[in-house]
Protein backbone atom coordinates (compact mmCIF):
# COMPACT_ATOMS: atom_id res chain seq x y z
CA UNK A 1 0.00 0.00 0.00
CA UNK A 2 1.10 3.61 -0.80
CA UNK A 3 2.15 6.31 1.01
CA UNK A 4 -0.70 8.40 -0.41
CA UNK A 5 -3.65 5.78 0.32
CA UNK A 6 -2.36 6.32 4.67
CA UNK A 7 -2.58 9.77 4.21
CA UNK A 8 -4.47 10.57 1.26
CA UNK A 9 -4.21 14.60 -0.21
CA UNK A 10 -7.08 16.43 1.33
CA UNK A 11 -10.61 16.81 -1.08
CA UNK A 12 -11.19 19.94 0.63
CA UNK A 13 -9.08 22.66 2.14
CA UNK A 14 -9.74 25.90 3.30
CA UNK A 15 -7.66 27.86 5.37
CA UNK A 16 -7.81 31.25 7.37
CA UNK A 17 -11.07 31.90 6.15
CA UNK A 18 -12.71 35.23 6.77
CA UNK A 19 -16.33 36.14 5.57
CA UNK A 20 -18.62 38.89 6.52
CA UNK A 21 -22.22 40.67 5.64
CA UNK A 22 -21.44 44.53 5.49
CA UNK A 23 -19.84 45.09 9.06
CA UNK A 24 -20.89 41.84 10.76
CA UNK A 25 -18.17 39.30 10.32
CA UNK A 26 -19.58 35.87 9.68
CA UNK A 27 -16.48 34.12 9.90
CA UNK A 28 -12.90 34.61 11.32
CA UNK A 29 -10.11 32.48 10.46
CA UNK A 30 -11.95 29.25 9.56
CA UNK A 31 -9.96 26.33 8.57
CA UNK A 32 -10.69 22.96 7.99
CA UNK A 33 -9.33 19.95 6.07
CA UNK A 34 -11.73 17.02 4.89
CA UNK A 35 -9.84 13.81 3.13
CA UNK A 36 -11.53 11.35 0.78
CA UNK A 37 -13.89 8.93 2.76
CA UNK A 38 -13.91 11.81 5.88
CA UNK A 39 -17.75 12.70 6.83
CA UNK A 40 -17.81 15.57 8.56
CA UNK A 41 -20.76 17.43 10.21
CA UNK A 42 -20.88 20.92 10.99
CA UNK A 43 -23.43 22.29 13.63
CA UNK A 44 -23.91 25.96 15.16
CA UNK A 45 -26.76 28.13 15.92
CA UNK A 46 -29.08 29.69 13.54
CA UNK A 47 -27.15 32.16 12.19
CA UNK A 48 -23.54 31.45 12.71
CA UNK A 49 -22.76 31.13 9.17
CA UNK A 50 -22.81 27.53 8.59
CA UNK A 51 -24.38 28.01 5.05
CA UNK A 52 -22.18 30.62 4.03
CA UNK A 53 -19.11 28.38 5.23
CA UNK A 54 -20.61 25.44 2.58
CA UNK A 55 -21.32 27.96 -0.55
CA UNK A 56 -18.14 29.04 -0.11
CA UNK A 57 -16.84 25.16 -0.15
CA UNK A 58 -19.24 25.24 -2.93
CA UNK A 59 -17.93 28.05 -4.89
CA UNK A 60 -20.90 30.15 -5.02
CA UNK A 61 -19.67 32.29 -2.36
CA UNK A 62 -15.99 34.10 -2.27
CA UNK A 63 -14.05 34.57 0.84
CA UNK A 64 -13.08 37.82 1.62
CA UNK A 65 -9.73 36.55 2.77
CA UNK A 66 -7.70 32.96 2.74
CA UNK A 67 -7.81 30.61 0.22
CA UNK A 68 -10.22 27.12 -0.22
CA UNK A 69 -8.88 24.33 -2.26
CA UNK A 70 -11.71 21.70 -3.35
CA UNK A 71 -9.98 18.41 -5.79
CA UNK A 72 -6.44 20.52 -5.74
CA UNK A 73 -8.30 23.51 -7.54
CA UNK A 74 -8.90 27.07 -5.80
CA UNK A 75 -12.61 27.77 -5.72
CA UNK A 76 -12.14 30.92 -7.64
CA UNK A 77 -9.26 29.83 -10.27
CA UNK A 78 -10.36 28.79 -13.93
CA UNK A 79 -10.10 25.21 -13.32
CA UNK A 80 -12.80 25.33 -10.68
CA UNK A 81 -15.35 24.90 -13.52
CA UNK A 82 -13.68 21.69 -14.43
CA UNK A 83 -13.39 20.47 -11.10
CA UNK A 84 -17.54 21.47 -10.43
CA UNK A 85 -19.35 18.33 -11.89
CA UNK A 86 -17.40 16.43 -9.12
CA UNK A 87 -18.98 18.49 -6.56
CA UNK A 88 -22.29 17.61 -5.24
CA UNK A 89 -24.17 20.58 -3.66
CA UNK A 90 -27.42 19.54 -1.79
CA UNK A 91 -29.10 23.11 -0.81
CA UNK A 92 -32.05 22.88 2.30
CA UNK A 93 -34.72 23.34 -0.15
CA UNK A 94 -33.12 20.61 -2.03
CA UNK A 95 -32.60 22.12 -5.66
CA UNK A 96 -35.03 19.91 -7.28
CA UNK A 97 -36.30 21.31 -10.90
CA UNK A 98 -40.30 20.72 -9.58
CA UNK A 99 -42.69 19.66 -12.55
CA UNK A 100 -40.31 17.02 -13.54
CA UNK A 101 -39.39 13.45 -12.38
CA UNK A 102 -37.43 11.91 -10.16
CA UNK A 103 -35.21 10.56 -12.94
CA UNK A 104 -35.09 13.91 -14.52
CA UNK A 105 -33.77 15.31 -11.60
CA UNK A 106 -31.04 12.22 -10.64
CA UNK A 107 -30.31 12.79 -14.98
CA UNK A 108 -29.15 16.49 -14.01
CA UNK A 109 -26.27 15.35 -11.93
CA UNK A 110 -24.73 14.33 -15.44
CA UNK A 111 -25.42 17.27 -17.50
CA UNK A 112 -22.80 19.37 -16.97
CA UNK A 113 -20.56 16.18 -18.21
CA UNK A 114 -23.00 15.81 -21.05
CA UNK A 115 -25.22 18.97 -21.60
CA UNK A 116 -25.89 17.53 -25.59
CA UNK A 117 -27.55 14.70 -23.97
CA UNK A 118 -29.27 16.85 -21.74
CA UNK A 119 -30.80 19.39 -23.77
CA UNK A 120 -31.84 17.07 -26.40
CA UNK A 121 -33.08 14.15 -23.96
CA UNK A 122 -30.85 11.90 -25.62
CA UNK A 123 -29.57 9.79 -22.48
CA UNK A 124 -27.55 6.79 -23.42
CA UNK A 125 -29.35 3.41 -22.11
CA UNK A 126 -26.45 3.19 -19.65
CA UNK A 127 -26.94 6.62 -18.47
CA UNK A 128 -30.55 5.91 -17.75
CA UNK A 129 -29.96 2.57 -15.77
CA UNK A 130 -27.36 3.67 -14.00
CA UNK A 131 -29.97 6.86 -12.93
CA UNK A 132 -32.68 4.45 -12.17
CA UNK A 133 -29.81 2.13 -10.37
CA UNK A 134 -29.15 5.10 -8.47
CA UNK A 135 -33.16 5.73 -7.06
CA UNK A 136 -32.97 2.04 -6.18
CA UNK A 137 -30.17 2.33 -4.07
CA UNK A 138 -32.45 4.86 -1.86
CA UNK A 139 -35.41 3.12 -2.26
CA UNK A 140 -36.96 4.67 -5.45
CA UNK A 141 -36.58 2.40 -7.79
CA UNK A 142 -40.24 2.45 -8.53
CA UNK A 143 -40.96 6.04 -8.17
CA UNK A 144 -38.43 6.76 -11.29
CA UNK A 145 -41.35 8.18 -13.08
CA UNK A 146 -43.13 10.29 -10.78
CA UNK A 147 -43.28 13.14 -10.65
CA UNK A 148 -40.93 15.16 -7.40
CA UNK A 149 -43.71 17.30 -6.40
CA UNK A 150 -45.79 13.79 -5.26
CA UNK A 151 -43.17 12.77 -3.07
CA UNK A 152 -42.77 13.21 0.26
CA UNK A 153 -40.42 15.47 1.94
CA UNK A 154 -38.12 12.37 3.23
CA UNK A 155 -38.35 10.78 -0.83
CA UNK A 156 -37.44 14.40 -2.17
CA UNK A 157 -34.12 14.05 0.19
CA UNK A 158 -33.59 10.80 -1.39
CA UNK A 159 -33.79 11.61 -4.78
CA UNK A 160 -31.19 14.44 -3.90
CA UNK A 161 -28.86 11.87 -3.04
CA UNK A 162 -29.54 9.47 -5.78
CA UNK A 163 -28.81 12.84 -8.17
CA UNK A 164 -25.26 12.90 -5.97
CA UNK A 165 -24.84 9.24 -6.15
CA UNK A 166 -25.35 9.33 -9.62
CA UNK A 167 -23.17 12.36 -10.81
CA UNK A 168 -20.13 10.21 -9.47
CA UNK A 169 -19.31 13.28 -7.32
CA UNK A 170 -16.12 13.14 -4.81
CA UNK A 171 -18.10 15.84 -2.35
CA UNK A 172 -21.02 15.74 -1.02
CA UNK A 173 -22.00 19.03 0.46
CA UNK A 174 -25.44 18.99 2.54
CA UNK A 175 -27.13 22.16 3.60
CA UNK A 176 -29.49 20.88 6.64
CA UNK A 177 -30.37 17.73 4.98
CA UNK A 178 -32.45 15.80 7.49
CA UNK A 179 -34.84 19.08 8.38
CA UNK A 180 -37.96 18.96 8.52
CA UNK A 181 -38.05 15.06 8.80
CA UNK A 182 -39.33 12.62 11.56
CA UNK A 183 -35.88 11.46 13.45
CA UNK A 184 -36.82 7.36 12.09
CA UNK A 185 -36.77 9.05 8.25
CA UNK A 186 -33.48 11.51 9.13
CA UNK A 187 -31.72 8.37 10.62
CA UNK A 188 -32.14 6.78 7.17
CA UNK A 189 -32.02 9.15 5.03
CA UNK A 190 -28.46 10.27 6.74
CA UNK A 191 -27.74 6.30 6.67
CA UNK A 192 -27.73 6.74 2.83
CA UNK A 193 -25.99 10.34 2.60
CA UNK A 194 -22.96 9.24 4.76
CA UNK A 195 -22.62 5.58 2.72
CA UNK A 196 -20.60 6.89 -0.19
CA UNK A 197 -18.30 7.67 2.40
CA UNK A 198 -17.16 3.92 1.91
CA UNK A 199 -16.15 4.43 -1.63
CA UNK A 200 -13.82 7.71 -1.29
CA UNK A 201 -16.17 10.35 -1.13
CA UNK A 202 -15.86 13.18 1.46
CA UNK A 203 -19.48 13.88 2.79
CA UNK A 204 -19.69 17.87 4.71
CA UNK A 205 -23.23 18.31 6.16
CA UNK A 206 -24.29 21.31 8.40
CA UNK A 207 -26.61 19.79 10.82
CA UNK A 208 -29.33 21.09 13.76
CA UNK A 209 -29.13 17.54 15.31
CA UNK A 210 -26.78 16.81 17.52
CA UNK A 211 -27.83 12.72 17.76
CA UNK A 212 -27.68 12.94 13.82
CA UNK A 213 -24.47 14.27 14.18
CA UNK A 214 -22.55 12.02 16.70
CA UNK A 215 -24.26 8.97 15.87
CA UNK A 216 -23.45 9.03 11.80
CA UNK A 217 -20.43 11.87 11.80
CA UNK A 218 -16.97 10.98 12.42
CA UNK A 219 -15.77 14.72 13.20
CA UNK A 220 -18.26 17.20 14.02
CA UNK A 221 -17.44 20.90 14.35
CA UNK A 222 -19.29 24.01 15.86
CA UNK A 223 -19.58 27.00 14.34
CA UNK A 224 -18.71 29.91 17.10
CA UNK A 225 -18.32 33.03 17.01
CA UNK A 226 -17.24 33.01 13.36
CA UNK A 227 -14.83 29.84 14.22
CA UNK A 228 -14.81 26.12 13.23
CA UNK A 229 -14.00 24.19 16.75
CA UNK A 230 -13.83 20.34 16.54
CA UNK A 231 -16.07 18.65 18.92
CA UNK B 1 -58.35 54.58 -1.47
CA UNK B 2 -61.01 57.06 -1.04
CA UNK B 3 -58.64 59.63 -2.26
CA UNK B 4 -57.75 57.58 -5.23
CA UNK B 5 -61.71 57.55 -6.51
CA UNK B 6 -61.83 61.47 -6.02
CA UNK B 7 -58.89 62.56 -7.87
CA UNK B 8 -59.99 59.95 -11.25
CA UNK B 9 -63.46 62.20 -10.20
CA UNK B 10 -62.10 65.05 -10.48
CA UNK B 11 -59.78 64.17 -13.32
CA UNK B 12 -62.78 62.80 -15.55
CA UNK B 13 -65.21 65.84 -15.19
CA UNK B 14 -62.61 68.85 -15.79
CA UNK B 15 -61.32 66.75 -18.98
CA UNK B 16 -64.83 65.93 -20.18
CA UNK B 17 -65.34 69.87 -20.29
CA UNK B 18 -62.38 70.83 -22.20
CA UNK B 19 -63.04 67.63 -24.63
CA UNK B 20 -66.39 69.37 -25.71
CA UNK B 21 -68.11 66.06 -24.35
CA UNK B 22 -70.50 68.28 -22.01
CA UNK B 23 -72.84 69.17 -24.96
CA UNK B 24 -76.33 67.99 -25.01
CA UNK B 25 -76.66 68.67 -28.73
CA UNK B 26 -73.54 66.10 -29.43
CA UNK B 27 -75.26 63.08 -27.65
CA UNK B 28 -78.90 63.84 -29.81
CA UNK B 29 -76.94 63.37 -32.97
CA UNK B 30 -75.21 60.44 -31.93
CA UNK B 31 -78.47 58.87 -30.93
CA UNK B 32 -80.19 60.11 -34.82
CA UNK B 33 -76.85 58.19 -36.15
CA UNK B 34 -76.70 55.05 -33.84
CA UNK B 35 -80.46 54.60 -34.55
CA UNK B 36 -79.67 54.59 -38.83
CA UNK B 37 -76.35 52.79 -38.18
CA UNK B 38 -78.40 49.97 -36.23
CA UNK B 39 -81.10 49.99 -39.33
CA UNK B 40 -78.15 48.98 -41.70
CA UNK B 41 -76.88 46.03 -39.67
CA UNK B 42 -77.28 42.47 -40.29
CA UNK B 43 -75.37 39.15 -40.96
CA UNK B 44 -75.34 38.02 -44.39
CA UNK B 45 -75.72 34.22 -45.17
CA UNK B 46 -73.72 34.31 -48.31
CA UNK B 47 -70.24 35.65 -46.63
CA UNK B 48 -70.76 33.33 -43.93
CA UNK B 49 -68.13 30.56 -45.78
CA UNK B 50 -66.01 33.77 -46.97
CA UNK B 51 -66.03 35.11 -43.51
CA UNK B 52 -64.78 31.70 -41.72
CA UNK B 53 -62.11 31.50 -44.36
CA UNK B 54 -60.74 34.98 -43.37
CA UNK B 55 -60.77 33.87 -39.89
CA UNK B 56 -58.92 30.50 -40.59
CA UNK B 57 -56.15 33.18 -42.42
CA UNK B 58 -56.44 35.18 -38.91
CA UNK B 59 -55.96 32.08 -36.76
CA UNK B 60 -52.91 30.89 -39.21
CA UNK B 61 -51.19 34.27 -39.05
CA UNK B 62 -51.27 34.26 -34.89
CA UNK B 63 -50.45 30.50 -34.63
CA UNK B 64 -46.99 31.46 -36.53
CA UNK B 65 -46.66 34.46 -34.90
CA UNK B 66 -46.41 32.72 -31.52
CA UNK B 67 -44.67 29.11 -32.92
CA UNK B 68 -41.89 30.89 -34.35
CA UNK B 69 -41.59 34.49 -31.85
CA UNK B 70 -41.96 31.71 -28.93
CA UNK B 71 -38.98 29.55 -30.14
CA UNK B 72 -36.94 32.51 -31.17
CA UNK B 73 -37.62 33.66 -27.16
CA UNK B 74 -36.89 30.59 -25.83
CA UNK B 75 -33.09 30.89 -27.28
CA UNK B 76 -32.86 34.42 -26.64
CA UNK B 77 -34.06 34.78 -23.23
CA UNK B 78 -31.21 32.68 -21.52
CA UNK B 79 -28.80 35.66 -23.44
CA UNK B 80 -31.22 38.28 -21.82
CA UNK B 81 -30.82 36.72 -18.06
CA UNK B 82 -27.48 37.80 -16.13
CA UNK B 83 -28.47 33.97 -14.31
CA UNK B 84 -27.32 32.68 -17.65
CA UNK B 85 -24.74 34.88 -19.17
CA UNK B 86 -22.27 37.93 -18.27
CA UNK B 87 -24.71 41.35 -17.46
CA UNK B 88 -23.15 43.32 -20.20
CA UNK B 89 -25.10 40.77 -22.52
CA UNK B 90 -27.95 40.11 -20.96
CA UNK B 91 -28.23 44.39 -20.66
CA UNK B 92 -27.76 44.32 -24.22
CA UNK B 93 -29.85 41.61 -25.39
CA UNK B 94 -32.73 43.65 -23.12
CA UNK B 95 -32.20 46.63 -24.49
CA UNK B 96 -32.90 45.22 -28.26
CA UNK B 97 -35.97 43.18 -27.37
CA UNK B 98 -37.17 46.17 -25.68
CA UNK B 99 -36.59 48.51 -28.60
CA UNK B 100 -38.26 46.54 -30.69
CA UNK B 101 -41.13 45.95 -28.21
CA UNK B 102 -41.65 49.36 -28.18
CA UNK B 103 -42.66 49.55 -31.64
CA UNK B 104 -46.59 48.74 -31.82
CA UNK B 105 -46.84 45.37 -33.84
CA UNK B 106 -49.17 47.11 -36.43
CA UNK B 107 -46.56 49.69 -37.42
CA UNK B 108 -44.35 46.23 -37.43
CA UNK B 109 -46.80 45.10 -39.93
CA UNK B 110 -47.02 48.66 -42.00
CA UNK B 111 -42.64 47.72 -42.02
CA UNK B 112 -43.26 44.36 -43.07
CA UNK B 113 -46.15 45.17 -46.16
CA UNK B 114 -43.08 47.26 -47.51
CA UNK B 115 -40.60 44.37 -47.26
CA UNK B 116 -42.75 41.74 -48.39
CA UNK B 117 -45.49 43.33 -49.94
CA UNK B 118 -49.81 43.23 -48.56
CA UNK B 119 -50.71 39.88 -47.80
CA UNK B 120 -50.98 37.57 -44.64
CA UNK B 121 -47.32 36.91 -44.68
CA UNK B 122 -46.54 41.05 -43.64
CA UNK B 123 -49.34 39.98 -40.71
CA UNK B 124 -47.38 36.63 -39.81
CA UNK B 125 -43.74 38.42 -39.83
CA UNK B 126 -44.83 41.10 -37.82
CA UNK B 127 -46.57 38.81 -34.83
CA UNK B 128 -43.45 36.68 -34.82
CA UNK B 129 -40.75 39.54 -34.42
CA UNK B 130 -43.22 41.24 -31.72
CA UNK B 131 -44.25 38.02 -29.79
CA UNK B 132 -40.03 37.10 -29.98
CA UNK B 133 -39.40 39.93 -28.56
CA UNK B 134 -42.17 39.95 -25.66
CA UNK B 135 -41.68 35.99 -24.59
CA UNK B 136 -38.08 37.00 -24.08
CA UNK B 137 -39.20 39.68 -21.42
CA UNK B 138 -41.43 37.19 -19.57
CA UNK B 139 -39.13 34.42 -20.00
CA UNK B 140 -36.09 36.31 -18.47
CA UNK B 141 -38.69 37.40 -15.73
CA UNK B 142 -39.54 33.95 -15.29
CA UNK B 143 -36.34 32.71 -14.97
CA UNK B 144 -35.83 35.07 -12.48
CA UNK B 145 -38.56 34.46 -10.49
CA UNK B 146 -36.43 30.70 -9.97
CA UNK B 147 -35.37 29.65 -6.58
CA UNK B 148 -32.18 30.81 -5.36
CA UNK B 149 -31.41 27.41 -4.33
CA UNK B 150 -32.54 25.62 -7.21
CA UNK B 151 -29.95 27.99 -9.13
CA UNK B 152 -27.33 27.61 -6.47
CA UNK B 153 -27.14 23.75 -6.33
CA UNK B 154 -27.35 23.40 -10.57
CA UNK B 155 -24.67 26.22 -10.89
CA UNK B 156 -22.34 24.21 -8.00
CA UNK B 157 -22.35 20.91 -10.10
CA UNK B 158 -20.93 23.24 -13.31
CA UNK B 159 -24.35 23.64 -15.08
CA UNK B 160 -24.10 26.99 -16.62
CA UNK B 161 -25.44 28.29 -20.69
CA UNK B 162 -28.43 26.89 -22.28
CA UNK B 163 -28.59 23.24 -20.26
CA UNK B 164 -29.03 25.80 -17.40
CA UNK B 165 -31.61 27.59 -18.91
CA UNK B 166 -33.49 24.16 -19.76
CA UNK B 167 -33.31 23.34 -16.34
CA UNK B 168 -34.45 26.58 -14.83
CA UNK B 169 -37.22 26.66 -17.76
CA UNK B 170 -38.82 22.88 -16.83
CA UNK B 171 -39.17 24.43 -13.25
CA UNK B 172 -40.93 27.60 -14.03
CA UNK B 173 -43.11 25.84 -16.95
CA UNK B 174 -46.46 27.19 -15.74
CA UNK B 175 -45.20 30.31 -16.23
CA UNK B 176 -43.73 29.92 -19.75
CA UNK B 177 -46.93 28.04 -20.87
CA UNK B 178 -49.26 30.45 -19.72
CA UNK B 179 -46.98 32.99 -21.13
CA UNK B 180 -47.26 31.44 -24.64
CA UNK B 181 -51.35 31.47 -24.32
CA UNK B 182 -50.91 34.90 -23.84
CA UNK B 183 -49.47 35.86 -26.30
CA UNK B 184 -51.63 33.75 -28.34
CA UNK B 185 -54.68 35.69 -27.87
CA UNK B 186 -52.64 38.97 -28.03
CA UNK B 187 -51.76 37.58 -31.36
CA UNK B 188 -55.17 36.69 -32.29
CA UNK B 189 -56.95 39.85 -31.46
CA UNK B 190 -53.90 42.07 -33.12
CA UNK B 191 -54.16 39.95 -35.78
CA UNK B 192 -57.93 41.19 -36.71
CA UNK B 193 -56.65 44.47 -37.22
CA UNK B 194 -53.40 44.29 -39.01
CA UNK B 195 -55.61 43.31 -42.22
CA UNK B 196 -56.53 47.97 -41.68
CA UNK B 197 -52.43 48.36 -43.05
CA UNK B 198 -52.81 45.53 -45.78
CA UNK B 199 -51.23 42.65 -43.53
CA UNK B 200 -53.75 39.99 -44.22
CA UNK B 201 -56.68 38.27 -41.91
CA UNK B 202 -59.99 39.08 -41.33
CA UNK B 203 -59.15 43.12 -40.73
CA UNK B 204 -58.89 43.22 -44.48
CA UNK B 205 -61.98 42.29 -45.51
CA UNK B 206 -64.05 44.48 -42.81
CA UNK B 207 -61.94 47.34 -44.18
CA UNK B 208 -62.97 46.53 -47.92
CA UNK B 209 -66.78 46.14 -46.76
CA UNK B 210 -66.63 49.35 -44.84
CA UNK B 211 -65.43 51.21 -47.52
CA UNK B 212 -68.40 50.00 -49.63
CA UNK B 213 -70.89 51.08 -46.31
CA UNK B 214 -71.96 47.31 -46.26
CA UNK B 215 -72.74 47.54 -42.90
CA UNK B 216 -74.59 44.17 -43.14
CA UNK B 217 -71.02 42.41 -44.23
CA UNK B 218 -68.92 43.93 -41.78
CA UNK B 219 -71.45 42.81 -39.31
CA UNK B 220 -70.98 39.70 -40.29
CA UNK B 221 -67.08 39.35 -40.23
CA UNK B 222 -67.03 40.74 -36.91
CA UNK B 223 -69.52 38.45 -35.03
CA UNK B 224 -67.14 35.70 -36.99
CA UNK B 225 -64.35 37.76 -35.36
CA UNK B 226 -65.90 37.49 -31.97
CA UNK B 227 -66.82 33.73 -32.24
CA UNK B 228 -63.17 32.84 -32.59
CA UNK B 229 -61.57 34.98 -30.53
CA UNK B 230 -64.04 34.09 -27.61
CA UNK B 231 -63.44 30.10 -28.86
CA UNK B 232 -59.45 30.67 -28.86
CA UNK B 233 -60.08 32.24 -25.34
CA UNK B 234 -62.06 29.57 -24.07
CA UNK B 235 -59.63 26.71 -25.51
CA UNK B 236 -56.77 28.65 -23.60
CA UNK B 237 -57.97 28.90 -20.85
CA UNK B 238 -58.73 25.19 -20.56
CA UNK B 239 -54.94 24.22 -21.35
CA UNK B 240 -54.08 26.90 -18.66
CA UNK B 241 -55.87 24.26 -16.07
CA UNK B 242 -54.52 21.49 -17.64
CA UNK B 243 -50.82 22.46 -17.16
Amino acid sequence: MSQSQFFPTPCLEAEDLYFSYGEREILRGVSIEVKPGDVVAIMGRSGSGKTTLLKIFAGLLKPHRGVVQVLRCEVDKPCFESVRPRIAYIPQSLGLVSGATALYNVLLGRAPRHPFNFVFGLWSRRDVEEAVEALRVVGLGDKAKMGVDKLSGGEKQRVAIARALFQKASVILADEPVSNLDAETAAEVTKLLVKPSQDGVAVVAVLHDQDIAFEFFKRVYVLKGGMLVEM
Amino acid sequence: MRDLILSLLIISITLSFNLGLVQPALYLKAGENMARFFSLLGLRADLLGEAWWAVVETFVMSLFGVASGGLAAFLLAPYASPLIVQPRLSWFVRAVASAVRTIPSVLWAIFFVILVGPGPAAGALALALYTATYLVKLFYEALETVDKELYDSLRAIGLRGLPLALALFVHVRRQVVSHVLFMLEYNVRTATILGFVGAGGVGYYILQYLSMLDYAAVTTYVVATIAFVVSIDAVSYLLRTRV
